[in-house]
């Protein structure tokens, strides 16, 4: 989604070619290093918003790659881009794998809870500490993308870490009952009984 | 080399049935220059670890020694001194005297060590500028922001030139922003001009800052990380 809208935002700037549009995209997300996108995905992306009405050609040069070719964004497009702004975006809920970690040694019994908890906070300060490190090293002049995408690493990595106490909290209650077992459905047809017959008479009324 | 070692360190309050042992046989090591974070749920003894450290209370069983020598046999007096003259201590609240400005604040320690004023003054201007409060000398803690205020506090743990700094969750009344940039402070203070820094805290961002994190639960020591990873070779 937001590769789309980009392009979209950089092109109702101004018309652009291909390549600049690369460039110009890779400096908005702060670096080819952070975000690894292909100039394929650009140029087919750009398909997909041309298909769409939102992008149009505005000029080619003879024999031109997509590179070469100029892009401008329509008036849909400019539609499209504001209904963006507009609305917030939804934030996606994952099942992670240290939640699956913890509910496997739960229920299996096969690990120390507090052990996996206590190995996974070490390697979370050790990231923390390593964003930390890198963010501070920045230049908020010249860096902002980077910063503010370490920001938001750091504050997720405090929210696990976070996450991790109030677990260690619950299971340490946890240890004191038992959980209890899944119930077991019983299989097949139930058996008749006095009591089914009698449901059965009195709904034909 | 080690600044600061704890050796069975014990703290117990209450007796018989309603005991409560809020340190258990603790054995901490800390070598000079280190920046150390102690973590762990409320309870966990933390704060009452950092104390025994500092001196300010005795151990039940087990003991603290200090670069070298054991601080239990002190007297009072002597502990004071030691605290006074090689210890610094950060506090969440700041501690300021309200009605002394920040150079007046920030000297107190070497000026209750009998040093001149002049002198007194010279160390806590010095440490102030560095912390970039050059500016701000004549203000009084109400007339500064609490990052400020506790900017001043670090100034005046460091103006008796100690070996070690302890703080008590220095970021525990400060917004983020605020709390950042004295946990930066911190750790420039071990990483610029080489001191010990041993800090509580419960805040994840803060306790990343330090090189280690020692993670304490019912008073034992569970965990110690090394914040750094090793570089593969």
């Amino acid at each position: 989604m937001s590769v789309r809208h980009a392009i979209l935002g950089l092109l109702a700037q101004h018309p652009r070619h291909g390549y600049d549009l690369r460039a110009a995209f890779s400096a908005v997300i702060g670096g080819d290093e952070n975000w690894d996108v292909k100039p394929a995905q650009i140029y087919t992306t750009l398909n997909r918003l041309e298909e769409a009405g939102l992008v149009q050609e505005s000029s080619v040069e003879q024999d031109g790659g997509p590179e070469k070719r100029i892009y401008a964004v329509t008036e849909a497009g400019r539609a499209a881009l504001q209904e963006w702004f507009d609305c917030g975006v939804t934030p996606e809920h994952q099942r992670d794998e240290v939640f699956v970690k913890l509910m496997t040694a739960l229920v299996s019994g096969a690990a120390d809870l507090g052990r996996i908890i206590q190995i996974q906070r070490s390697l979370l300060y050790q990231e923390l500490h390593a964003a930390t490190t890198l963010r501070d090293g920045y230049n908020p002049r010249a860096e902002i993308a980077q910063i503010l995408l370490l920001d938001k690493s750091i504050m997720h990595l405090e929210a696990d870490l976070r996450w991790l106490d109030i677990t260690e909290m619950r299971l340490d209650e946890v240890k004191r009952q038992p959980l209890p077992e899944p119930e077991v459905k019983p299989r097949g047809r139930p058996k008749k009984t006095v009591s089914s017959e009698q449901c059965s008479v009195s709904s034909n009324q | 080399m080690s600044l600061i070692q704890t050796q069975g360190l014990t703290k117990t309050y209450g007796s018989g049935d309603t005991a409560v042992m809020a340190l258990d046989h603790v054995n901490l090591n800390v070598n000079a220059g280190e920046f150390v974070a102690i973590m762990g749920p409320s309870g966990c003894g933390k704060s009452t670890l950092l104390h025994l450290i500092g001196g300010l209370d005795r151990p039940t069983e087990g003991r603290v020694i200090f670069d070298g020598a054991p601080i239990a046999g002190m007297s009072d007096d002597a502990l004071t001194e030691l605290r006074r003259r090689k210890m610094g201590f950060v506090f969440q609240f700041y501690n300021l005297i309200p009605v002394l400005n920040a150079a007046e604040n920030a000297a107190l320690p070497v000026t209750l060590d009998g040093a001149k004023p002049a002198v007194a003054r010279a160390k806590a201007v010095e440490w102030l500028t560095r912390f970039g409060l050059g500016e701000r000398l004549s203000s009084r803690p109400d007339q500064l922001s609490g990052g400020q205020q506790q900017r001043v506090a670090v100034a005046r743990a460091l103006v008796a030139e100690p070996a070690l700094v302890l703080a008590d969750e220095p970021t525990g009344n400060l917004d983020t922003h605020a709390g950042d940039e004295i946990a930066s402070l911190l750790r420039s203070v071990s990483k610029e001009y080489g001191r010990t820094v041993i800090m509580v805290t419960h805040d994840p961002r803060i306790a990343a800052y330090a090189d280690r994190i020692v993670f304490l639960k019912d008073g034992k020591i569970i965990d110690d990380t090394l914040l750094e990873r090793k570089k593969n070779s």
